[in-house]
């Protein structure tokens, strides 16, 4: 493995097009900025794995008899909300 | 953008074959962008997304509003521009469910696929509140 040290608000470049910032370092947590395009994927490592390992498990041969719901009464239908967190630039993800 | 009880499966007409397209496939399944979603109406709610190149495989998934009554995914900014949403009324959402023994079953609540219901682009997101929600929450059964 590779092995840099960077300093507040240093970044390091990957493959020209990705760039991460230490943004804020806090005791035992770092603050990461990722800068890269759309198609560039970014998960924190034990939550992406958690989700492909239930995405693997659940894959099926064939499609066998689904599980039968007890029937429920329909819910009120929500009213979806914008969200009003504040906007991070576009195509700048902060993983923590 | 906060996403509530918003799938409705009835939509889609039940006998219509409707290819979904995930430009980034699904988590560990990156290279498969094309399915089938399949409904069958002595199936519902779960539908199934079938891999358009090899039928032969599937994941079953359902709308969230079937299996917990107040999901309420919150996706972030890019995700909301990466599937050319606008409102949150534009969106189908699915969560993959995994069958288990004796007809059970648990359902990822924590990587939702969110489809853009126009476009039929969607993608399987991180909420940004996804610790609020397990990826094997037991089927209401």
């Amino acid at each position: 493995m590779l092995v840099l040290s960077r300093k507040l608000n240093e970044s390091i470049v990957i493959d020209g097009r990705i760039v991460v910032t230490i943004v804020r370092v806090e005791g035992d947590v770092v603050k990461l900025g990722i800068q890269a395009s759309r198609d560039v994927p970014v998960h924190r490592q034990e939550v992406y794995e958690e989700i492909q390992k239930a995405n693997q498990g659940a894959l099926t041969k064939g499609r066998p008899a689904v599980p039968k719901l007890p029937q429920k009464p329909s819910p009120p239908s929500a009213t979806p909300s914008r969200s009003t967190e504040k906007s991070i630039p576009a195509q700048e993800k902060k993983i923590t | 953008m906060k996403l509530a009880e918003l799938a409705e499966p009835e939509i889609l007409p039940v006998t219509t074959e409707n290819v979904v397209r995930l430009p980034l496939g699904l988590l560990g399944f990156e290279d498969i962008k094309q399915y089938v979603l399949l409904s069958k109406p002595d199936e519902a709610p779960f539908l199934w997304l079938q891999m358009l190149d090899d039928p032969n495989l599937a994941f079953l998934v359902v709308p969230p509003a079937a299996v917990i009554s107040d999901y309420s995914p919150d996706i972030s900014p890019e995700e909301v521009e990466f599937l050319g949403l606008i409102d949150s009324q534009d969106t189908l959402v699915f969560n993959i469910v995994t069958l288990r023994s004796s007809g059970n079953g648990t359902v990822n609540l924590k990587g939702p696929i969110i489809v853009n219901r126009h476009t039929l682009i969607g993608k399987q997101v991180v909420p940004l509140n996804a610790m609020d929600y397990s990826s094997q929450h037991p089927l209401p059964i």
